[in-house]
């Protein structure tokens, strides 16, 4: 009898939990959003001059309609218009780089995860950063300083071979009009090994100086992203974190299985191949910028799962924060770690990030289970 | 109201031809229970129903309506699945999962809301699952995941329910109240119910409808007693059985019997005396060893007599509620006196066939070999009122014949 009575309280308590689900929601969101502005304010004060926290916001809001009209920049000093061009044109798109570069790569690893229901998918699973390598490999070899329309000639040819790579992969394993979730894995796995030995044989036949920028761009570094490569890449990640979050509860269903999403009235087939295609374009569109840089498409959306539960509706917003985050603290201790020479961000986002997943999983080894 | 409509249905895997013209209706409030053996397409007809598997002949329609032309949203309106299995890739909660079964009826970004949330909770307290709400889905048991995975079909409020062996991972509890379960909502709210059971008396006892699916085609269709016969169940499932009543509900109930042996016919006679299905394993036993088997004197409405009926066994019989006449008794003598062997089972005697062991008394009598099967004492299957079958049982021993508990010990017995 007591029994009962304890049981019907803590179901009590789940059916309240359950309709207040939405608030706790926004709630968790609403604190990530805040964390990720005082990441980017701190952030902004790292470096190597000395700028006060009063000025780096007086300098942010001359760019903020409304605001600026406050500011007199005509006061200015000429320190003060140094300070204001290191904060708007060198830290500034530094930050903001790695915070879409941080959210495009955790929104593409929770889309590829939940679509393939496999722990080990990320971004690059189905060849994306191998075709952007070559891509890049090319035009870094033959082709550098030369720009197409204004635009860098590097990120554009990594772009698209990283597109072509991914649509080749797709039609290979299609069969018939399904496309199999193992022969995609396999076929991104074998197209991924065949174009890194194209790559690794460019780094082979290379000596000169040119050999460094293909050991850059394969670890991964936000170093020289002006502003014209962010605002180019900003629409893709943009418009597929928008429609992804379209997709969240699809995925959901999507984890219990491909039949289950169809009986639960998800047109299935459909939604995995906009899916696949929205986490390929995000991923194509950061790495064109950013170089190959690793482990944050895997590990963020598992360390976000283990921190807000598997329902993609507060997975994919969280994990893109939590990936911008992460990110843009990565790049400060990247910065600050080396000196006079950086360390590339890539090799800070594995080395902090392997331990602190394995830190987690042990934690939580009972709670968590794919 | 709702209709589903098969027309001509084929589907095939390749070139190998699964479903082929499979036609069938089916309304709101009717149970309609599938069979067939394994490999017969029946996971098949429940794929192309729920729109997995496109079939690439006739059409399939909800209230006139194709589901292909459907909206994959607007079918999973009408329309819930279990599967046959289920694995979950993430690690959601059990309401969680049920709250999913709310997906057809939420807008694009619309939450659950309290009203979705109380539905889950009477789905679940339905299945005997809200005690498990919190708990994730992976770490429950096969039986518990099942009943979550049919609280989720609930939660879509579905006119039509397919079910893929639901009661495959459950225990008999769990399957007589999930049966009961869904008949209910069938009778009460006018669910539609297509189920594939392997269970061929649970199909009888809850179905309306019966489909017997043999290589892809329907084999039998149709009200449960229409279908379920000896030889529908042999034509589809090469398994000879013995149909009775169940008791309880008054529905066909099938005792398969295990498949014949080819055994020599063995030139030695066993004349059994039995009733009340006390004789039916003897019977069966010694008729598949090939042994020339004999049976009296039963009366005609006895399930032993139907068994002998069935495996064409000779025997005497009388009206049910008689009592034995001069000329059966006289008729099984004569009988018995042809056989090497007399077994007598445990049947309980009355003053209708107490004579059976008077019969038995003059097989020992005129040295045929005579077993008496013992499993009750006969004080306690003596209705004669003045103990005159424990007299005669006295006899029967004193001339020698032989006691044994069981089958088992009569077969020791008989090697010796």
């Amino acid at each position: 009898m007591s029994n009962t009575i304890t049981q019907n309280n803590t179901n009590c308590s789940i059916e309240n939990s359950y309709s207040q689900r939405a608030k706790r929601w926004k709630l968790i969101i609403a604190g990530l959003i805040i964390t990720l502005i005082i990441t980017i304010i701190v952030s902004l004060n790292i470096g190597y001059t000395f700028i006060s926290y009063s000025d780096i916001l007086t300098y942010l809001g001359t760019r903020i309609p409304g605001i600026n009209s406050f500011i007199d920049v005509t006061t200015f000093s000429r320190e003060q218009l140094a300070n204001q061009a290191i904060i708007l044109n060198i830290r500034l798109p530094r930050i903001l780089s790695a915070l879409i570069i941080g959210a495009a790569l955790s929104a593409s690893g929770t889309l590829f995860q939940g679509v393939f229901k496999n722990p080990m998918a990320d971004p690059y699973v189905l060849g994306v950063s191998a075709g952007a390598s070559v891509g890049a490999g090319v035009a870094i070899l033959w082709g550098a300083g030369l720009t197409f329309f204004g635009f860098p000639i590097v990120p554009l040819a990594a772009f698209l071979s990283a597109l072509v790579t991914i649509f080749f992969v797709y039609k290979i394993s299609q069969v018939g009009v399904r496309v199999p979730e193992m022969s995609l894995l396999l076929t991104g796995i074998a197209v991924s090994i065949f174009l890194a030995a194209i790559f690794q044989a460019m780094q082979f036949m290379t000596t000169d100086h040119k050999l460094n920028l293909l050991v850059n761009w394969q670890i991964g570094s936000i170093t020289n992203i002006g502003w014209l490569n962010w605002w180019s890449v900003l629409p893709f990640i943009l418009v597929g974190i928008v429609l992804s979050y379209f997709y969240a509860r699809d995925l959901n269903m999507i984890a219990l299985g491909e039949d289950t999403a169809q009986h639960l009235g998800v047109n299935t087939a459909r939604t995995k191949k906009i899916l696949l295609i929205l986490g390929s374009l995000m991923t194509a569109a950061a790495v064109s910028i950013s170089g190959l840089i690793g482990f944050v498409g895997l590990m963020i959306p598992h360390i976000t799962r283990l921190l807000v539960g598997p329902d993609h509706r507060l997975l994919i917003p969280a994990s893109i924060l939590l990936g911008s985050i992460y990110l843009i603290v990565c790049d400060n201790l990247a910065r600050a770690a080396g000196g006079a020479t950086e360390i590339p961000v890539g090799i800070i986002t594995a080395l902090a990030g392997g331990p602190f997943l394995v830190f987690l999983l042990r934690r939580s080894r009972q709670k968590y289970r794919m | 109201m709702v209709t589903l409509n098969m027309n001509g249905v084929d589907c095939h895997y390749g070139s190998i031809k699964i479903l082929s013209n499979v036609s069938l209706e089916v309304k709101s409030g009717c149970f309609l229970g599938i069979l067939g053996p394994n490999g017969s397409g029946k996971t098949t007809l429940l794929k192309s129903i729920s729109r997995v598997l496109k079939p690439h002949g006739g059409s399939i329609l909800i209230n006139k309506e194709d589901i292909y032309t459907l909206k994959p949203r607007q079918v999973a309106q009408i329309m819930a699945v279990v599967p046959q299995h289920n694995d979950v890739g993430f690690n959601f909660s059990a309401m969680d999962v049920v709250l999913m079964g709310r997906n057809p009826h939420l807008g694009n970004f619309q939450m659950e809301n309290a009203k979705d949330v109380e539905i889950a909770q009477n789905v679940m307290k339905l299945t005997n699952t809200w005690c498990l709400a919190d708990r994730p889905i992976n770490e429950l048991s096969g039986g518990e995941a099942q009943r979550v995975i049919i609280a989720r079909a609930l939660a879509q409020q579905p006119k039509i329910l397919l079910l893929d062996e639901p009661m495959s991972h459950l225990d008999i509890i769990n399957q007589i109240e999930l049966m009961d379960l869904i008949k209910n909502l069938c009778t009460k709210n006018g669910l539609a119910v297509l189920a594939v059971i392997h269970d061929l008396n649970m199909a009888s006892r809850y179905c309306d409808m019966l489909l017997l699916l043999k290589d892809g085609t329907v084999s039998a269709l149709g009200p449960v007693e229409e279908v379920m016969t000896t030889e529908n169940i042999q034509n589809v499932f090469g398994v000879n059985s013995i149909i009775r009543k169940n008791p309880l509900t008054n529905s066909p109930y099938v005792i398969p019997l295990s498949p014949k042996k080819p055994s020599e016919e063995k030139n030695y006679s066993i004349h059994i005396i039995c009733g009340a299905g006390t004789g039916t394993l003897l019977l069966k036993y010694f008729h598949d060893e090939g042994y020339n088997v004999s049976a009296g004197v039963l009366n005609n409405a006895d399930s032993d007599f139907e068994t002998c009926e069935l495996l064409k066994i000779l025997s005497i019989s009388d009206p049910p509620f008689s009592a034995i006449t001069n000329k059966a008794y006289e008729a099984n003598l004569t009988m018995i006196k042809n056989a090497n062997m007399v077994i007598l089972t445990a049947v309980p005697f009355g003053l209708g066939n107490v004579k059976n062991i008077e019969a038995a008394i003059d097989a020992a009598k005129c040295g045929i070999s005579t077993y008496v099967i013992d499993e009750t004492p006969i004080e306690e299957r003596d209705f004669t009122s003045g103990q005159a079958a424990v007299s005669l049982m006295r006899q029967l021993k004193e001339h020698g014949a032989i006691f044994v508990k069981d089958l088992t010990e009569l077969l020791l017995a008989l090697k010796k």
